[in-house]
């Protein structure tokens, strides 16, 4: 063996020392990368199953047979009570077209308020509005059925489990949804087997319709002859009046639920200010107090806030059901004892 | 004779500079890598509740709704994954290389809902969704995005750092 043959396997060890060194680097880095891409994969995974380990929740129908009355008020919305109860009000302003709504009643929140109604531990304010009327077509109209829909199934007593229904159809946003058929169907699905309803339907997506073509009217005409600045201090309902005195006729929505939904979300943006502003859909106030938008997805901090409150008073009046409807016009007078 | 393959270590070329920075340099690696364990972790606990979660996703109008219903669970839940794991320090430089990404697609984001002109909050700590145009601050959102991306490129080029589990592995000691 001569001696560059002797230096030649000295060197090719020397190489292969080295080669051993950085696979054995390479290894630990495989090692502790694996490691780390397990942890990340087992964060995530048993979370998304912990989250979505609600599963279907208390049995709604079991919720619905606990419901006490459910009493339409003048402006609309509907009181969940028992009779005599005294308890903390929550009122629940929701758009049967917004996403989060949907989350809200179809998840634990929903069934919490609920399970809440039916024991007498508050009195649940279903409140309807329509954030979206003011939107593109599909969306707008969409909304605009889904509340004068579930306000027409209200008149006969079922604005819960009709709502539910609504909001398991709830079209994708963009989509027109809330087809006149399926909105009677969903009415007899819940037991409501009238003329009156079927109608109401018809006449309402009719509106609905006509609600959409008349605001893109309105609001060119606006534009061309108002400023910007008159535009943006000016309310819907100022809006509307001017209209109707440029020849912009809204009274179409005379009597109508549309019309009903639309003056409910205009007063519900007037009510609340400051820390309380209503701003978004779906809200919640105990006793007129805003819980904030993290107790409203949670059950818990629902029922915390609920129980924090004292009794409360419903602040609208029940909706003569009769048909002598003249009766009472004072929205603002004293809040009647929980009456019936 | 061949002596690339000699590490660095073996051929200490150090001035008064780089000997400070290398005394520093593990301490600064800790800092960045537990400032951004913390500006992860927060952002997921801020994302705890799905349902806000979901609609922050869904303000920037870039997904279908089931794909952001599934991104609201689960960007939380890997946030806080990759804060758990900046803090114990394992696979130091990888964690932080799949921060920065992050935070590139988060300012990505951003700057596709500012150019189409949405009014959002971007969601980033919290409560996303539409807000009023004066009220969006896409430009400081940015920056503040940014800032995390630097320290992230901080603990990637320079992964040494004390109270590390890689270094039981033997990596970056």
């Amino acid at each position: 063996m001569g001696k560059a043959s002797r230096q030649a396997a000295r060197e090719r060890i020397r190489q292969e020392r080295i080669r051993e060194q950085k696979r054995a680097k390479r290894n630990r880095v495989l090692m502790v990368v694996g490691a780390a891409a397990v942890v990340v994969l087992l964060v995530v995974g048993v979370g998304y199953l912990f989250m979505n380990r609600g599963g279907p929740g208390p049995d709604r129908e079991e919720l619905y047979a606990a419901l006490p009355e459910q009493t339409v008020q003048q402006d609309g919305s509907v009181v969940v009570a028992g009779e005599d109860v005294s308890a903390p009000v929550v009122e629940v302003y929701a758009d049967f077209q917004c996403p989060a709504c949907q989350r809200f009643e179809e998840g634990e929140s929903g069934a919490e308020l609920l399970e809440m109604a039916g024991d007498g531990e508050a009195i649940v304010h279903y409140r309807p509005v329509s954030i979206f009327a003011q939107r593109q077509a599909p969306l707008s109209t969409n909304s605009l059925r889904g509340a004068a829909a579930a306000r027409a199934a209200a008149e006969h007593g079922e604005f819960v489990e009709y709502a539910d229904i609504l909001f398991n159809n709830q079209p994708a946003e963009g989509d027109a949804g809330f087809a006149p058929d399926d909105l009677k169907e969903w009415g007899a699905d819940v037991g409501i087997e009238s003329a009156e309803f079927t109608e109401r339907i018809d006449s309402e997506v009719e509106v609905a319709d006509q609600y959409s073509d008349y605001y893109q009217q309105l609001v060119s005409a606006a534009q061309d002859s108002l400023s910007e600045e008159e535009l943006s201090s000016t309310t819907m309902p100022e809006l509307m009046e001017w209209g109707d005195e440029q020849g912009i006729d809204s009274s179409f929505l005379e009597g109508s639920y549309v019309k009903e939904v639309l003056d409910a979300t205009d007063e519900a943006n007037a009510r609340y200010d400051g820390e309380n502003a209503f701003t978004s859909t779906p809200s919640v106030y105990v006793n007129g107090q805003s819980v904030g938008d993290q107790a409203v997805f949670s059950a818990s901090g629902l029922r915390s806030a609920v129980e924090d409150a004292e009794p409360g008073e419903v602040t609208t009046e029940p909706l003569a059901s009769d048909s002598d409807a003249a009766s009472a016009e004072d929205d603002s007078g004293q809040p009647p004892e929980t009456e019936e | 004779m061949d002596t690339r393959d000699h590490p660095p270590a073996d051929t200490p070329t150090v001035g008064p500079w780089a000997a400070r920075w290398e005394l520093a340099q593990p301490w600064v690696s800790l800092l960045a890598r537990l400032g951004l364990a913390g500006v992860l972790g927060f952002a997921a606990y801020t994302k705890r509740i799905p349902e806000l979660s979901i609609e922050s996703v869904e303000a920037y109008q870039l997904f279908p709704p089931a794909v952001a219903e599934f991104i609201g669970y689960t960007l939380p839940l890997f946030e806080f994954a990759l804060a758990l794991l900046l803090v114990v320090g394992l696979a130091t430089r990888y964690v932080a290389a799949v921060s920065g990404l992050l935070m590139i697609v988060f300012i990505a984001g951003i700057i596709s809902a500012w150019a189409r002109g949405l009014t959002i909050d971007c969601g980033c700590f919290g409560t996303g969704g539409e807000v009023t145009p004066e009220e969006t601050r896409y430009g400081l959102d940015i920056a503040r995005d940014v800032g995390f991306l630097a320290l992230a490129g901080i603990v990637m080029v320079w992964p040494r750092s004390p109270f590390a589990l890689d270094r039981l592995f033997g990596l970056y000691r």
